[in-house]
Formats: structure tokens, C-alpha cells, sequence
């Protein structure tokens, strides 16, 4: 259950290591707030989903399982977006079309289709659960480097209110020295591409330990 | 065929349970949302209509000039409009009150970027108020010389706000 948990994180973390989920982690890692409303989101739709695929899996048709699983996904996806747009309005229009998008993010079909509709209940929430903080963190590590190089500061303020500053890393001094790359597009690429480095020899290392043992 | 009734009936019993869920949902959030909106509106409200207590009016405008209506209880309305003047990337956004007669007592630019010296003229404070404050439906509303493309703009605006407010005073 504990290695479930734990493989979310650098093993089979969805986003270094299964490459899903790409999309959004590159378009809304621009700054540590909107990583963490959108992780929130996936991690939310991706417990429910996957103890609600994992519940149904005996009675689910095999022919039918995908629109099924897409109708859950899309349910809970609009739930959770009706929510964000009631109790963090600053979160909702930052996160834009990209909260509506958790619904064709790959990481959650994925985990429905190969883990929650074979095991169950207990594990695939953990597993959703591991997966889902597996994003955060990933699209958290992207988005601390994005938003320090392109703003010289990291800020987080409270989601459900957005006039609350919650702390704030780094100085104004290194405001003319701020590399705006990195709120683009392109940064996200470069900045994607070092961490999938680092996450693939943090795995290739492990593997040989394994097999010098 | 009855394999394929099975799985229709199973679909279909999903995507009910579905609708319900989102339907309970909606019911919860909704008039949050329509709350916070109000309340984000509501300092540029309350420049028109001093302490005024504001209400969501359902409509929507086919030619999408009309962003929204509020009703100010017991004084009258408050159209959000936009329309495309001589900035084609940035339209111009205005809040105006009318009074339950349908006539324009106040007006607030609450986005605008039109070219300065031309343009940006429609939107000091004394052509607002001279221009398009105190007129009905039947009014011919006043140009100003060298930005005809924002005095159109205005117009546009103006008009769909004066046919939204007739649709809702009644």
C-alpha cells in the first residue's frame, strides 16, 4: 500500500516519469499558486474517480467501461470546478479553461483504466491520492523555478482569499534582474526538460543499487 | 440486441446519476457565484448608485454588446456593456444607471484603450456626463469630431443598453 503511495512520487510519478498530464502542467506552472489550486483539483477528481471506477468495476460492462469512466471524470471535473468558482474566485480566473481541462488530463483516464478498475477500493484511493500529490509536486517543482526566475519572488496567497498574502520568498532587489522567459511558454519547456533529466538518472540510479544488490 | 439494451440502460443510468449529482451541485454554488460577482462589481456599482442594494437580472444579449444587468432596488438599472471602438484588441467596457424610466442618469468607463487625444476623449469625466447622461431611447446621441469609431462604439453600446433596460422594466 506504502510503495502504491510512494511510487506516485518519483518512480511512476505521472508527470517525470509516465509523461501524462503535460498539458496543463506546462501551461499553469507559472506560478506556485495556480500548482497548487490545480494539484489540488487533479488530486480531488483523481481520488474520487478512482474509488468510484474501482466501486463499479464488477458491474461495468467491459464494452462500455470508457464512456463510463468518462462520464464520472467529467462529473466530478465540473463539480470541483463549480466549487473552485464559488469558493476561490481569484483561483478560477487564474486557472482559466485549464480547470475545465482536468477532464481529458490523461493522468486520470490512465489511472482509472489501469489501476481502479482492477483493484480495490482502498488501494485505488491511495493510489489516486498518490498520484494526484505526484502531480503537485511535479508541477510545484516546475513552477517555484518558473515563477523565481520570471518574478524574483515566490508568493502564495490565500486561495479563498486572494487579498490574504501567505508569505512571500525572495526580494524586489532582484526585480530588474528577472528573466521573463520563464513566464512564457518556452520556460516551461526548459525548465521541463531538466527536471525529466534529473527524475530519469534519480530512477536509473536507484535501478542499478537494485541490481548491484 | 439485448446486450446492446443492457448497455444503453447502463450508460443512461450513469449519465442520470450524473446530471443529478452536477444538477444538487449547481444548487449549492450558484448563488455563491452570483454573489461574488456582485460583489466584485460592486465598488463601480456604488459609484453610480450609492448604497444601493443590487440584484442579477437574467438576460442575454444575441449581438453580446450586453455583459450584464443589476437591478438597483427601487432606483432604478445598471447595464455592463462592451463594444469595439478604434482598439480592436481591447474593447471598451462601460457601466451605465438608468432610472426606472429608462433614462441614463450616470455612466463609468470601466475599461477603455482608445488613442489618446482622439478617442480617449469620449471618455473624460464632463463629455460622459454631457454626452450620454439624461437621454432616452429616442435621443440622437452626439458624436465627438475625430473618433468616429469610439462615438460608434458608444452608440453601440448605448442602444443595446437602452433595448436591454426596455426588455427588463417590464
Amino acid at each position: 500500500m506504502w510503495k502504491n503511495f510512494k511510487n506516485g512520487f518519483i518512480k511512476e510519478n505521472p508527470v517525470f516519469g509516465l509523461y501524462l498530464g503535460m498539458c496543463s502542467s506546462l501551461a499553469i506552472s507559472t506560478s506556485l499558486n495556480n500548482a497548487i489550486g490545480m494539484g489540488a483539483c487533479v488530486t480531488l477528481v483523481l481520488l474520487f474517480s478512482n474509488i468510484l471506477v474501482s466501486l463499479i468495476r464488477k458491474i461495468t460492462p467491459d464494452e462500455i467501461r470508457i464512456p463510463v469512466y468518462i462520464v464520472i471524470i467529467a462529473t466530478l471535473v465540473t463539480i470541483v470546478e463549480m466549487l473552485v468558482h464559488a469558493f476561490a474566485p481569484g483561483l478560477y480566473d487564474s486557472l482559466g479553461v485549464f480547470l475545465g481541462l482536468v477532464v481529458v488530463n490523461c493522468i486520470i483516464l490512465g489511472r482509472a483504466e489501469a489501476f481502479a478498475s482492477k483493484n480495490d477500493v482502498l488501494s485505488s484511493a491511495v493510489d489516486g491520492i498518490g498520484m494526484g500529490l505526484g502531480y503537485t509536486f511535479a508541477i510545484v517543482l516546475i513552477s517555484v523555478v518558473r515563477e523565481f526566475f520570471a518574478t524574483g519572488a515566490i508568493t502564495f496567497v490565500n486561495p479563498f482569499n486572494s487579498s490574504q498574502l501567505i508569505f512571500k520568498l525572495g526580494s524586489d532587489a532582484l526585480e530588474p534582474v528577472t528573466i521573463g522567459l520563464f513566464s512564457q511558454p518556452v520556460g516551461a519547456f526548459l525548465v521541463f526538460a531538466c527536471f525529466a533529466a534529473l527524475f530519469t538518472v534519480l530512477r536509473e540510479n536507484a535501478k542499478k543499487k537494485e541490481s548491484a544488490k | 440486441m439485448k446486450k446492446n439494451l443492457t448497455l444503453a440502460l447502463f450508460l443512461g443510468i450513469v449519465s442520470a446519476l450524473a446530471g443529478l449529482v452536477i444538477g444538487l451541485f449547481n444548487g449549492v454554488t450558484e448563488p455563491i457565484i452570483t454573489a461574488n460577482a456582485i460583489a466584485a462589481e460592486q465598488a463601480n456599482m456604488e459609484k453610480l448608485f450609492p448604497g444601493g442594494e443590487f440584484s442579477l437580472i437574467d438576460y442575454s444579449d444575441p449581438d453580446k454588446n450586453v455583459l450584464s444587468i443589476y437591478e438597483a432596488k427601487g432606483e432604478g438599472y445598471l447595464v455592463k456593456a462592451q463594444a469595439t471602438g478604434y482598439n480592436t484588441s481591447t474593447p471598451i467596457i462601460v457601466l451605465i444607471a438608468f432610472d426606472q424610466e429608462g433614462k441614463t442618469i450616470g455612466i463609468e468607463a470601466l475599461q477603455q484603450q482608445e488613442t489618446n487625444g482622439f478617442g480617449a476623449g469620449c471618455f473624460e469625466r464632463d463629455f460622459l456626463d454631457s454626452t450620454y447622461v439624461g437621454r432616452t431611447s429616442t435621443d440622437t446621441i452626439d458624436a465627438l469630431s475625430g473618433a468616429t469609431k469610439t462615438s460608434n462604439a458608444m452608440r453601440r453600446i448605448l442602444s443595446a443598453a437602452f433595448t436591454a433596460v426596455e426588455e427588463v422594466k417590464d
